[in-house]
């Protein structure tokens, strides 16, 4: 028996069309692995899709693949992650099983008030799969709570359970913040638990429990994720031994730069000298600034220089994070308000006294340009007519 | 009528008893002064006789071996009982202030009401520790202390074995489960208070609040306990086990040029820069040794063995877990059952140590107001708080008993012998809820630290049976009898509510 464990591909996560693209292209990539290596099933734990109703271009993408993955009779069985799941029930995975082109192993009876989940039995290997959802928050640790074990656990034969949740056991330092559950609200004695939601790549047999994996994302899914895991992957097990396996589209150059004690012209001198040291022929090039400029504001920055030059170079995708990256003419204000009203009014005073405009009457200006540009749209009122009216009413005011 | 008053003096007054009434040790009386009430207390009992000692064995002895019948005339006159009392408040109306004038010659002492208790009043953010209690006689008024000022204060929970100590404690957990104010940590060497097989905190309706964290077979909702090695620095061995000072400067030194991975640097023989390279061997060996016995590991020269709880693979987050969800008003419960007492008072000492430092951090940045008091029960406090202990180096448990209050985190300490607390460190401890106590100086180290007088009430504590307590306290107005329920009791009063019907939406149900 060999089968492929794949979580969090999240289908249409990226704005950027490039990146959308490529994660598409890697959750292709791990299909057709699938197919070549000839595997009795695929399983998901969760999130293949970033939303519950995806984009009609990426679901075509990716129904076309599930399409060939059933063609070469090789099953895959899923649950909804946090990301696809929906209450309502009305999800493209739905859509999916009904096409019979998955099989939503999440399904139970109400017993007394308590879940007993029911095993989905893989046809060709005669293995058991069961599991539960994932829901925003943590929130699916209801159902944990609410799950009749002992069938589960005594339940004879190879068993796999997917579940979508951080375990707190597990969880490393960068994600202390974010909700988890404890491993013991998992049922006990399966062979092999397929997890997903956290993006990180794990696996190890733990005591009373079997082997417990998460492969991480197929794609990274951030620029944090691009620069740690650089490339996802998934696993594919055979017998006791969980492999896995890499989908490398492209190659990921981090660029990091502090700019602290430094001022425009050095950051941009250096920028410079990393792009002509460094090979972005087909790279993914993620360049990361932080720290407080010396002089000069981050705007001042030529970016779209440096981009022009990374892709003469032929990178393939171009992102920059200047979340970090900020000037000393950006101060903190700390103002003690208890109403947003004198927080405006206090934010304003104190800018105002920075600025130059004391020649006017600056508070009042700026409260009335606050108020004009507040205003929304009028029901039946055009587009083209509301901003005409903003306009006149914005030119009146400074006339 | 109980009795009248007949003689003594402020803080000793002597009242007569009446025949057919009786007195107990404990027992609150009101009696009556110019324009107010006087709320007394009976500390001690004898007889009085108005026959003189003489003739009392002389008619004692021709009972005894003539065996003849003597009755006294008005025999209830002339024999009757003496109690010794103490006045503890005058009270007027709704208000009570300290005594500080004595009750009516000759005026009579009656029963307690509860309507003489109108000035207990309920505090702010009340803990309820159990109901007032007149000698044996249970009163129908609830003693609440105001917790989140008591439990940064601190708390002293001293009694004999089997006087109640973990039922107090229980109750205590019980009570503040659903309470904002406060998140309390449990260092439970006797796996007692979540109720693994038997009625406990779990059993609470906000039961999510109660966080349990094992390493033995964690039930369902349990965390595992799993500490990595990482989150240790040598500061956290204070208190914990014996390191002589080249030892402590050793791992001071490996925690500098190695950091985080300080202790599995010093028992791969990783070396120190030759600058700094200044331990002998035997020093290095011992330290090694004591932390692979400390720590459960095993090292074969090659690779390091995780045994026991800590660990380098996991449990990165565990204590920054443990202080979100002690900030989040929670109640969490570490089962230390399976360690030894050096491991239990580690752990303690790692959760100690990060929620002081993040108090401490919340003051300076003016947050502090916004967050729960914290509170760390600790069973067995001379472990950690003894004169013996502390003066081989202080701990953080000393630290947040000297200083914890400023913070908002304080320290409930339950132990046999107090005796064994400093002096200093007692007389921090602001509150403290007195159990039985049978041993003449334990009694006394508690009566010389309280923060009401209770010179007199040495016999009334020797002599307080199962769940029988004395509160005394700063923020009490006197020294209160209290008698504390059975916890089981409390559980099985649990209201009943109408099972919450589960929604299992997502799930394809047949």
């Amino acid at each position: 028996m060999k089968f492929a464990h794949l979580a969090d591909c999240h289908i249409g996560s990226w704005r950027d069309p490039l990146l959308a693209d490529l994660n598409i292209k890697a959750f292709e990539r791990a299909i057709d692995i699938s197919i070549q290596e000839n595997l009795d099933f695929v399983i998901i734990a969760g999130d293949l899709f970033n939303t519950s109703l995806p984009s009609l271009d990426y679901l075509k993408k990716a129904t076309k693949k599930l399409k060939q993955l059933k063609d070469s009779s090789i099953p895959c069985y899923l649950i909804p992650g946090s990301h696809d799941f929906s209450p309502s029930g009305k999800t493209m995975l739905d859509v999916l099983e009904h096409a019979g082109l998955c099989i939503n192993v999440a399904k139970g009876e109400e017993v007394e008030g308590k879940l007993k989940l029911n095993f989905t039995i893989d046809k060709k290997t005669g293995v058991k799969i069961t599991g539960l959802l994932g829901k925003k928050g943590g929130l699916e640790k209801n159902y944990y709570a609410a799950l009749l074990r002992e069938p589960l656990e005594q339940e004879p034969g190879y068993k796999i359970f997917l579940f979508h949740s951080l375990l707190t056991e597990l969880k490393p330092k960068e994600l202390e913040k974010s909700d988890s559950q404890p491993m013991s609200l998992l049922p006990k004695n399966f062979d092999y638990y397929a997890g997903g939601h956290p993006h990180f790549i794990f696996s190890e047999k733990i005591e009373n429990y079997g082997i417990i994996s998460y492969p991480g994302p197929i794609f990274p899914n951030s620029f944090k994720e691009l620069e740690d895991l650089q490339h996802g992957g998934f696993y594919i097990i055979e017998g006791n031994n969980a492999e896995w396996v890499p989908i490398k589209l492209y190659d990921v150059v981090n660029i990091r730069i502090d700019v602290g004690h430094k001022t425009v012209e050095q950051v941009e001198s250096l920028l410079k000298k990393k792009i002509e040291e460094n090979d972005f022929n087909n790279k993914v090039v993620a360049i990361r600034m932080k720290g407080i400029l010396e002089s000069g504001k981050p705007s001042d920055i030529n970016f779209r220089e440096f981009y022009n030059k990374l892709k003469e170079k032929g990178a393939y995708v171009i992102l920059k994070n200047s979340s970090a990256l900020t000037s000393r003419e950006f101060e903190d204000i700390k103002i003690e308000v208890s109403n947003t009203n004198k927080l405006e009014n206090s934010l304003i005073e104190e800018q105002i006294s920075k600025g130059d405009l004391q020649d006017i009457d600056a508070f009042e200006f700026t409260k009335y340009l606050i108020k004009v540009l507040d205003t929304s749209k009028q029901e039946g009122e055009r587009a083209y007519d509301f901003e005409k009216r903003i306009k006149e009413e914005i030119d009146r005011m400074v006339n | 009528m109980k009795g009248l008053i007949i003689s003594g003096e402020f803080g000793k007054i002597i009242a007569r008893q009446k025949s057919e009434q009786s007195l107990e040790i404990g027992e609150l009386l009101i009696g009556k002064a110019e324009n107010n009430n006087v709320l007394l207390q009976v500390t001690d009992l004898m007889y009085g006789s108005q026959i003189s000692q003489q003739n009392l064995e002389l008619i004692s002895g021709m009972r005894l071996e003539e065996d003849s019948s003597i009755d006294f005339y008005d025999e209830n006159i002339r024999n009757y009982k003496l109690a010794v009392l103490k006045s503890l408040l005058s009270i007027k109306e709704k208000k009570a202030q300290l005594c500080k004038e004595l009750p009516k010659f000759l005026s009579e002492i009656r029963e307690i009401r509860k309507e003489d208790l109108k000035f207990i009043t309920e505090p702010k953010n009340p803990l309820k520790i159990g109901k007032l209690r007149s000698g044996s006689k249970l009163l129908d008024v609830d003693i609440a202390l105001p917790g989140e000022k008591v439990f940064s204060h601190h708390i002293l929970i001293p009694a004999t074995t089997g006087r109640g100590k973990s039922n107090l404690t229980a109750n205590m957990l019980w009570n503040c489960i659903d309470k904002s104010y406060c998140g309390i940590l449990v260092l439970d060497p006797h796996d007692e208070y979540y109720g693994r097989n038997k009625p406990g905190l779990k059993e609470h309706m906000k039961k999510e609040n109660v966080i349990y964290y094992t390493a033995n077979q964690p039930p369902p909702g349990a965390k595992t306990l799993k500490i990595n090695l990482q989150s240790i620095k040598p500061h956290h061995f204070n208190g914990v086990t014996n390191f002589s000072s080249p030892q402590k400067q050793a791992m001071s030194m490996y925690y500098k040029r190695y950091g985080k991975k300080w202790i599995e640097s010093l028992i791969m023989d990783k070396s120190l820069d030759e600058n700094t390279k200044f331990f002998q061997d035997g020093t290095m060996a011992v330290v090694k040794r004591k932390l692979l016995s400390l720590l459960d590991l095993d090292w074969n020269g090659r690779q390091l063995f995780y045994n026991g709880i800590f660990c380098l693979d996991k449990g990165e987050a565990i204590i920054s877990d443990i202080c979100t969800e002690l900030e989040n008003s929670n109640t969490v419960i570490v089962d230390t059952s399976s360690f030894a007492g050096e491991i239990e008072i580690l752990i303690g000492s790692l959760i100690s140590t990060e929620i002081l430092r993040k108090y401490k951090h919340y003051k300076l940045t003016g947050n502090l107001t916004q967050k729960p008091v914290i509170n760390i029960i600790l069973e067995e406090a001379p472990r950690v708080l003894g004169k013996e202990v502390l003066e081989k180096g202080s701990n953080i448990f000393a630290t947040i008993a000297r200083e914890g209050r400023k913070f908002k985190v304080g320290l409930t300490a339950i132990t046999q012998l107090p005796s064994l607390i400093p002096r200093q460190i007692l007389a921090n401890m602001n509150t403290k809820i007195i159990l039985g106590l049978e041993m003449s100086p334990e009694r006394q180290a508690i009566i010389d630290s309280a923060s009401q007088d209770l010179s007199a009430d040495s016999r009334a504590i020797a002599s307080l049976d199962t769940g029988e307590a004395i509160i005394t306290s700063n923020f009490s107005r006197f020294a209160t009898p209290i008698k504390i329920p059975l916890f089981e009791e409390l559980v099985k009063q649990k209201k009943k509510q109408e099972p919450t019907k589960n929604s299992f939406s997502g799930i394809s149900l047949s």
